[in-house]
């Protein structure tokens, strides 16, 4: 391999581009747009043919046979006949290209929605938002030229074949500059390629970081940070400028180019034609005539030369869109899935010598991890911060595959289950709430498909008062209608983490795991929640992670999380009493606590 | 007929606003004036030689070839030839110039906006979705860059066009001029009402896009609950209906473009037929000659395509003060929370005063916070404590003036905080969010948040002082590690801990701690409450406290209820208060507390 290699496999034209995408939609919509092609040679023609009609106007009436009339008004239909098809035609090209634009981006939304978290703990919000905007938008203006520009070649064809009859030598220079134009747009679409690509990609650049601004807005406030994101902005915003004017130096290198060529036809025609004129071996007419049809090369020439720039941002964007697209989801279902048993005593998890890290060389967060839940049984999860324990319900809920070993609900192995039937076995409240724009009742029924959020209203209820939510619920100002704000920020901090509690509580999930789902709920009312779940936990099996003595103690069995393993598991006392580790991560709140104790007596 | 459903009715852009948001997108491009200059004079050189190149050709044929003079033709060859290289070396120069300006101008745009969406107070954020403040800086720009990028190119040429090709007909004959732009009428009423039933239709798709973004970036954010859910196909569902929903927008646009640009090539067409037929009259009573008849055709043909194109234009234009409103909207909201003429900056140190103060949420029935006041002296730490939805939260965020006050005043040193540099309150007053929000980059990146021109030392020995300087350093990568996404590399724990370093890397003299702990496992959280305990020496300490150590270790206890502070005191005075609210709470705790264990009590 040469040298240049790498360089050229890195610099990519039109040819090399995935277009298979862009492609089977394009197959979808196929009938409108061969209708809207249809409709644009059928307006070109229209376009030719008022001059025609004009001139035969003026040859045939003028010189005063009485016709004017007769001929005026077939101008004039013409011009409701091109006039309807500049309405029809765009009218096709744009509902199909705004189609296309529509219904990728439902399939890349769709794809996303699916793919696992990992791909998620790397993908940039701003940056696939960028994706499902920016760059549709430049696919959807090449597809919205694609009829006119398969028109524009016919006539092009047209022309040179009516050319070519007219006059076999004078055609070859009025076309000579074709191959030209051909290799121009061509080495045109090599070299503005890396520069749009780049052009997309600071765009999306900045997308993400007005994304991630406004994400954290609260955090930019509280350490007065506007100076620093302000400075990551226009750092983006620079560079946008930058790369976009290095493709516009490459533009005014090629395009004006592909302008001048069939300019250079036209002036070639007219010496050389001129010429033959005067030796004789052509009339003044015919010239004027040929003149005429070479003229008309020059529009659709030139909209040829924007189609090919318009194709290379479609190209460049689609690149991006297919990058997306072609990650394939880690966590589907496999392909004889088992059904989850049906009965009174379900729920039992069993964790078999698990090993997991999140890759790229990151050390096994787990490793020969064990852990065998009876159903119906609660146990705590207890470590230091990173040991792993909210990595562990993340395995659960087959976010992430094991690595080594195997996960078990009811002695099922997760990857021999439907993934919607592990994530509606299992529920969870996360360690930091996440609320929906829409309604307190349609965020509680969030997990629960089978309640309707206004129908079913009084299990709702329930839930919510088991979740110690409903007092404050239904002092908003619309009750359970109040529309939550984004991310429900509207409501404090407790109050957010009683509804997602809620959440899990109607959905009725056979395994609950709360992950430091009450450390926003003060200590009087978590008492209250407390005896609240230990209702819902009655019977089920329950994962509580938590960092409160109170909490763990609401759990039939403790288990210790410490390299990667279980260091010990009993009831808390029996831990207190065999276990150093154990003493050590609790220990902090001891000291304090016999402070407060000293202070009772 | 046209009118977009769901604009109301002070959404709309009537025309004089119109010319309005333009002129004043048009002073932001100020800056832009002498690239803009200079473009236009290319553009004019690049037109003029397109409108010059035809009359070689003319004189070609009637001066050489049919009067067989070879030097004519030679000489027609010869200019046009030279036209065509100079128009080629006017458009390249043009292209770059173009971009210089119109990207110049959509970074001012950029920049400013985004500047002024940051200088927003929290409640411009509760109010408005994230989602559409990034379609607002991302999609609505963007959706200019076609008009800044081809708008004056064809603004100038179909100008310089139209000027020549009208001059030429009225010279020619002025007569048929005339009949021929009988037409005009019907081109000015389209395009009155395209401009009325296109602003309603690209307002709407403005309002669409960021709508519909913010579907998306909703289920992004919530990604992980939404798969733990198993609602993903509910969730498809759903973003397809707001999809639509844009589409059909677009679709309403396309319609209501579409009749206008039918009518306005129809009206070229039958000014062609007018001046056929006006011709054909005039040429009988031999007031014009054939030859003028033709030219006045052939000149009307070159006449309507720069008004076509100009009509384009006008959509694009259409659609570009649309989004310019929509970011003039943004532009014109004033921050609530502003640095006036006259603010002076924060002392160093001083007792923070709360005096009466009273505050709302906007659009929330009851005050978060009524009769409020308290004296925090400097140093002093105070816990505040109580229920859910007490106001706890909303009292820290008034202090450190995330929020103003409805009625009474917060001040520091003897002032109020309306009337302090914001720059200084921010380097005074620190607030450690409850969630440990992070940004793409590395750890030390995060770290610099609020003090960037910290030295990576700095950064060590801030991670020193509060005792995590191991979490980190162990980190195959260390403090160089990428957090990734929201910081989806660290565990919530370590992402609490980076928060914490960060206030530690300030070194404010008021902290403000809204449950910051609460995610930390107890043996990290004694690491940290003994650092922090270092660090808070001589500082103003404001912590919303759930765990009973943090309120042991504070000088005074807050009780919040209901938005009122109703208890005020140490812990034994609180405790020692008879059917107190605090009493109460305590013993709570006390009985979550597990029993003592033995080995330690020993
Ligand atoms: N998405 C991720 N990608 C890479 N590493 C991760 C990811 N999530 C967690 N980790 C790492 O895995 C380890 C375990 O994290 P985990 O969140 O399970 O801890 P935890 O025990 O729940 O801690 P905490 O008590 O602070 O919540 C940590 O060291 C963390 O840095
Ligand atoms: N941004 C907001 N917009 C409207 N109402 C709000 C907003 N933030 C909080 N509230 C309301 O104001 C009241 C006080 O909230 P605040 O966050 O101060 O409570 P808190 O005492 O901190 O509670 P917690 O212990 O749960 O954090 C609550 O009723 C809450 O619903
Ligand atoms: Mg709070």
């Amino acid at each position: 391999m040469s040298d240049a290699a790498p360089e050229r496999g890195s610099v990519r034209s039109l040819r090399d581009t995935d277009w298979s995408h862009l492609v089977s939609l394009l197959r979808d919509r196929r009938r409108g747009l061969s209708i809207g092609v249809a409709l644009g040679l059928a307006w070109t023609l229209g376009k030719i043919a008022v001059p025609l009609l004009t001139q035969s106007a003026i040859d045939h009436s003028i010189n005063g046979d009485g016709s004017v009339l007769a001929w005026s008004a077939a101008i004039a239909a013409a011009g409701v006949v091109t006039g309807s098809f500049t309405a029809a035609r765009r009218h096709i090209a744009f509902r199909e290209s705004r189609m296309v634009e529509t219904l990728m981006r439902e399939r890349i939304h769709d794809h996303v929605l699916g793919l696992h978290p990992a791909y998620h703990d790397h993908a940039q919000t701003g940056q696939l938002m960028s994706r499902m905007s920016a760059d549709l938008n430049q696919v959807q203006m090449f597809v919205v030229m694609i009829p006119l520009t398969l028109s524009h070649v016919a006539l092009i064809l047209g022309v040179a074949v009516t050319l070519v009859v007219l006059d076999p030598w004078l055609a070859i220079v009025a076309l000579a500059p074709l191959p030209f134009v051909n290799v121009t747009a061509k080495r045109f679409s090599n070299a503005i390629h890396p520069a749009v690509l780049a052009v997309q990609s600071e765009q999306a650049q900045l997308s993400a970081v007005v994304e991630e601004s406004i994400a954290g807005v609260r955090v930019v406030k509280g350490f007065g940070a506007e100076r620093v994101r302000m400075e990551a902005l226009s750092t983006e915003a620079d560079d946008i400028q930058k790369v976009s004017l290095r493709a516009a130096v490459i533009r005014a290198r090629f395009l004006p180019l592909m302008e001048l060529l069939p300019a250079l036809g036209l002036i070639g025609v007219l010496g050389i034609g001129g010429l033959r004129v005067l030796d004789g071996a052509m009339t003044v007419g015919e010239l004027v005539a040929f003149n005429f049809f070479v003229t008309l090369l020059v529009w659709p020439l030139r909209s040829i030369g924007m189609t090919v720039a318009f194709a290379q941002r479609a190209a460049a964007a689609l690149e991006r869109v297919h990058e997306v697209l072609s990650v394939d989801p880690a966590i589907v279902d496999p392909q004889h899935p088992q059904r989850l048993p049906a009965g009174a005593s379900v729920g039992a998890v069993a964790f078999r010598s698990v090993r997991f890290g999140y890759g790229d060389g990151d050390a096994a967060v787990l490793d020969g991890f064990d852990l065998n839940i009876a159903a119906g049984e609660s146990v705590a999860l207890v470590g230091a911060t990173g040991s792993g324990k909210s990595t562990i319900a993340r395995l659960l809920l087959r976010f992430y595959d094991p690595e080594a070993g195997a996960i078990e609900i009811d002695g099922i192995d997760l990857r021999d289950l439907r993934v919607d039937d592990v994530r509606r076995a299992v529920g969870i409240v996360f360690e930091e709430t996440l609320l929906f724009n829409d309604s307190v009742a349609a965020n509680i029924a969030f997990a629960s498909p089978s309640v309707d959020p206004d129908a079913d209203r009084d299990a709702i209820v329930v839930a919510a008062s088991l979740a110690g939510a409903d007092d404050f619920i239904r002092s908003l100002p619309a009750g359970y209608d109040t529309v939550l704000g984004e991310r429900g920020y509207s409501l404090s901090g407790g109050q957010r983490q009683r509804i997602a509690i809620a959440r899990a509580v109607l959905a009725d999930p056979r395994v609950l795991i709360l992950d430091d789902a009450t450390s926003a709920v003060d200590p009087s009312k978590e008492h209250e929640i407390r005896s609240a779940l230990s209702t819902v936990m009655d019977g089920r099996t329950t994962i509580v992670i938590a960092h409160r003595p109170g909490t763990i103690a609401m759990a039939d069995r403790v288990a210790l999380i410490d390299g990667g393993q279980v260091a010990d598991a009993g009831t808390h006392d029996e831990l207190l009493a065999r276990s150093a580790r154990y003493r050590e991560v609790l220990a902090a709140l001891v000291p304090s606590n016999d402070v407060v104790v000293g202070g009772d007596r | 007929m046209w009118g977009g459903a769901g604009v109301d009715a002070n959404d709309r852009l009537d025309r004089a606003e119109a010319a309005k948001v333009l002129a004043r997108a048009a002073r932001l491009a100020r800056g832009q004036r002498r690239t803009a200059g200079a473009a236009v004079g290319f553009v004019a050189m690049a037109t003029a030689t397109a409108l010059v190149g035809p009359l070689f050709v003319r004189h070609g044929i009637d001066q050489g070839i049919r009067l067989n003079n070879r030097s004519a033709l030679i000489t027609a060859v010869g200019g046009y030839l030279f036209v065509a290289a100079l128009g080629y070396l006017g458009s390249r120069r043009q292209y770059v110039l173009v971009n210089r300006a119109g990207e110049g101008f959509l970074r001012e745009l950029r920049l400013r906006l985004f500047a002024h969406i940051q200088r927003q107070s929290l409640g411009f954020f509760d109010r408005n979705k994230a989602g559409v403040l990034v379609a607002r800086m991302t999609a609505d720009i963007e959706s200019m860059s076609e008009l800044v990028q081809w708008g004056l190119l064809q603004f100038v040429s179909a100008g310089i066009l139209i000027t020549a090709a009208l001059a030429v007909l009225m010279v020619l004959s002025w007569q048929l001029t005339l009949v021929a732009l009988a037409v005009l009428p019907i081109v000015v009423i389209a395009s009155i009402r395209f401009q009325r039933s296109s602003n309603d239709a690209y307002l709407e798709v403005r309002e669409r896009v960021g709508n519909n973004l913010s579907t998306i970036q909703e289920h992004l954010a919530g990604i992980r609950v939404i798969q733990a859910s198993a609602r993903t196909d509910e969730q498809r569902r759903r973003f397809k209906a707001s999809n639509r929903a844009l589409f059909d927008a677009h679709m309403t646009t396309v319609r209501v473009s579409t009749w206008y640009f039918g009518v306005v090539e129809l009206a070229g067409v039958l000014a062609t037929a007018l001046a056929v037929l006006a011709g054909g009259w005039l040429v009988d009573r031999g007031s014009v000659s054939v030859g003028t008849v033709v030219a006045v055709v052939l000149l009307l043909a070159s006449l309507f395509e720069p008004v076509q194109q100009l009509s384009q234009l006008y959509n694009t234009l259409q659609s570009a003060t649309a989004s310019l409103r929509k970011m003039f909207d943004i532009l014109d909201t004033a921050p609530e929370i502003d640095e006036h003429h006259g603010s002076v900056d924060l002392p160093s140190t001083g007792a923070l005063v709360v005096d009466n103060v009273q505050f709302s949420y906007p659009g929330s029935v009851q005050p978060a916070l009524s009769d409020a006041s308290l004296v925090i002296a400097a140093g002093e730490r105070i816990a505040l404590v109580g229920p859910t939805g007490a106001g706890k939260s909303t009292l820290a965020k008034l202090v450190a003036r995330l929020y103003d006050p409805d009625e009474g005043s917060i001040s520091m040193g003897g002032i109020d905080l309306r009337n302090a540099t914001l720059a200084s309150l921010r380097q005074r007053i620190v607030v450690v969010p409850q969630e440990g929000f992070l940004f793409n980059g590395t750890i030390a990146d995060n770290l610099r948040l609020a003090s960037p021109q910290s030295s990576d030392d700095d950064l060590l020995s801030a991670l020193d002082r509060i005792g995590v300087r191991r979490h980190f350093t162990d980190l195959p990568d260390g403090l160089a590690t990428e957090v990734r996404e929201r910081g989806s590399r660290l565990s919530a724990g370590e992402r609490q801990l980076v928060s914490l370093a960060r206030a530690a890397l300030v070194d404010p003299a008021i902290l403000v701690l809204d449950e910051a702990t609460s995610n930390l496992d107890p043996g990290t959280e004694a690491e940290v409450e003994a650092a922090l305990e270092r660090l808070m020496a001589g500082r103003t300490v404001v912590v919303v406290a759930h765990r009973l150590s943090t309120v042991r270790r504070a000088d005074r206890i807050v009780v919040c209820d209901g938005g009122r502070l109703v208890e005020v005191g140490t812990h034994d005075e609180l405790s020692a208060l008879p059917g107190g609210r605090y009493a109460a709470l305590a013993a709570a705790w006390e009985s979550s507390r597990p029993t003592a264990p033995p080995l330690l009590g020993g």
